[in-house]
């Protein structure tokens, strides 16, 4: 079923990922690999497809061709329970936190304990509270997912994402709308799990300073392909127009400001040069 | 021109809804047996459903079987069979009348509500949530309010018949001055448990149960993601519900009459 399997310093291993949707080809033979206990971060231009890369890893969409090996299983053949069985080792942390709303925090938590386990309460109860005094939320064990402000519900859903201690966590865009001091406690958060647990974590974020904080390694994708990877501190001296663009933020370079169209004057309705 | 193609690709569409819509069951069907273990999701959902829904139904059983005795008693007056009006009453209300409108009814209060809220749940990626968590939404989200549905119309069309019955005792026997035990007696010589209240009551609100729970759960689960797309969901579960409620009970009336 499986390639050969990868080495052991390596959680997830792409190669020659190719995917097409909507006409636009979104991944071109992407080839990466995540290695395991690190915090890996992957950057790009908006709508380079960083977290459909996500969804490719856990399974939600599949390419057109190419492997995606995560600890030694090629995830697009996998079966239902092998799939469902590996999304047991995952933790997944939304943009939007993705809490239920019918639940209340401590449910939330409790939701994939008493879904897997026949664990007895008392024992699901400390483990709950355990995470929410990681997350620093135990007091807010009672409140409703609608009672929470946006730092709150992004802690209690990776609370709820390491309830299980999963090999790796998945983090789509977790600074998106935090304020600074909130921002400081997810930063720490995943450092922590990191070093404590020895979670691998990926990281699809936009913001290099909070990235330089906590990543070990940076993939910058853009045109469907790895432009650029190395050290978060030294990756945006490397030279290319790529980095160089993305990281100093200049309108013009590789990556167009403008989506495709056709000629700006013929739009607004002005006659041609030379007409 | 135009209009035929517009209108070739609105029958194209409806021909393909419903074909999805068809695979959905098969789907569901298929995750009963995994939803088994969440039982307590199957019950909280039939009180959602089943017990939720009781103030509706019992106040408009209690008003159509009030409003359908007045009309009979006097359109019966003028052939002197007054005392007839509570049977009719009954039997209108065993075949048509209770499967139907509980249906009507539960489509509007229940449907809408189970198709707002898987899709509210799509639009905030609690669906998505539950599958990285390898918990399967089907057997999770939706057989359990697809199982509530077919459990809880039977329930509560015997409910609405109930109260039609005691409303059309209530004018007929109470305001109108029907004999009260000519009206029993006529209604229990009449009325044929397996012609009219299993054929109506149970038949007719199991498969309207399930029509409206699958169209409701269908409508949620494949909504698109935005407020307009659960706004334009919601409103298709009624619309669709209605009509396959009304086309499903000329076809079982065909059958089982």
């Amino acid at each position: 079923m499986n390639a050969a399997a990868p080495p052991d310093d390596t959680l997830i291993r792409i190669r020659g990922l190719t995917t097409v949707l909507n006409g636009k080809k979104v991944f071109d033979a992407l080839d990466l690999d995540i290695p395991r206990g690190k915090v890996t971060a992957i950057m790009g231009p908006s709508g380079t497809g960083k977290t459909t890369l996500l969804k490719h890893i856990t399974g939600q969409m599949h390419g057109d061709a190419g492997q995606i090996l995560v600890d030694g299983q090629n995830v697009p053949e996998l079966s239902r329970e092998a799939l469902y069985a590996l999304r047991e080792k995952i933790g997944y942390l939304f943009q939007n936190s993705a809490l239920l709303t019918d639940f209340d925090v401590f449910e939330n938590v409790a939701f994939p304990l008493r879904q897997h386990t026949k664990l007895p309460e008392v024992l699901i109860r400390n483990l709950v509270l355990t995470k929410l005094q990681a997350v620093g939320l135990r007091g807010a064990a009672g409140l409703m997912p609608s009672e929470l402000s946006g730092g709150m519900a992004r802690r209690v859903a990776l609370a709820r994402a390491i309830v299980f201690d999963p090999m790796l966590i998945l983090y789509d865009e977790p600074f998106v709308g935090l304020d600074p001091i909130a921002l400081n406690q997810v930063l720490k958060l995943i450092r922590t799990l990191n070093e404590t647990l020895g979670i691998t974590s990926v990281l699809v974020a936009h913001e290099l300073d909070a990235i330089k904080q906590v990543a070990d390694h940076i993939f910058l994708i853009a045109n469907g392909k790895v432009v650029a990877q190395g050290d978060p501190r030294t990756i945006a001296d490397d030279g290319s127009p790529w980095t160089r663009q993305f990281f100093g933020g200049e309108a013009d370079g590789p990556v167009p400001f403008q989506y495709p169209a056709g000629d700006y004057a013929e739009a607004l309705g002005f006659p041609r040069r030379g007409a | 021109m135009n209009a035929r193609i517009e209108r070739d690709n609105i029958v194209t569409q409806a021909l393909g809804q419903i074909g999805n819509c068809g695979v959905f069951l098969l789907q569901i069907l298929a995750a009963i047996p995994r939803s088994l273990r969440y039982g307590r999701e199957t019950v909280r959902q039939l009180w959602f459903v089943g017990a939720m829904s009781l103030i509706i139904i019992m106040t408009c059983g209690l008003f159509v079987g009030m409003v359908l005795e007045l009309q009979l008693y006097h359109v019966l007056s003028m052939f002197g069979s007054t005392s007839m009006s509570g049977t009719v009453v009954a039997i209108a209300t065993y075949r048509e009348l209770g499967p139907v409108v509980t249906a009507l009814l539960f489509a509007g209060r229940a449907g809408t509500a189970i198709t707002a809220e898987i899709g509210l749940m799509r639009a905030t990626d609690q669906i998505s949530a539950m599958e990285l968590m390898a918990v399967d939404p089907l057997a999770y989200v939706a057989a359990p309010r697809f199982l509530a549905g077919l459990v809880a119309m039977p329930l509560l069309c015997c409910v609405f018949c109930a109260l039609a019955v005691f409303g059309g005792h209530l004018v007929g026997v109470s305001w109108l001055g029907i004999d009260n035990g000519t009206f029993w007696s006529n209604m229990t010589a009449t009325v044929d448990v397996w012609q009219d209240i299993v054929s109506g009551v149970v038949w007719k609100s199991l498969a309207f149960g399930a029509v409206v729970a699958l169209i409701a759960v269908f409508q949620g689960y494949t909504a698109p993601p935005t407020s307009e797309g659960v706004a334009y969901a919601t409103t298709r579960t009624v619309v669709a519900s209605s009509i396959a409620i009304l086309a499903l009970d000329f076809v079982l009336t065909a059958f089982l009459m």
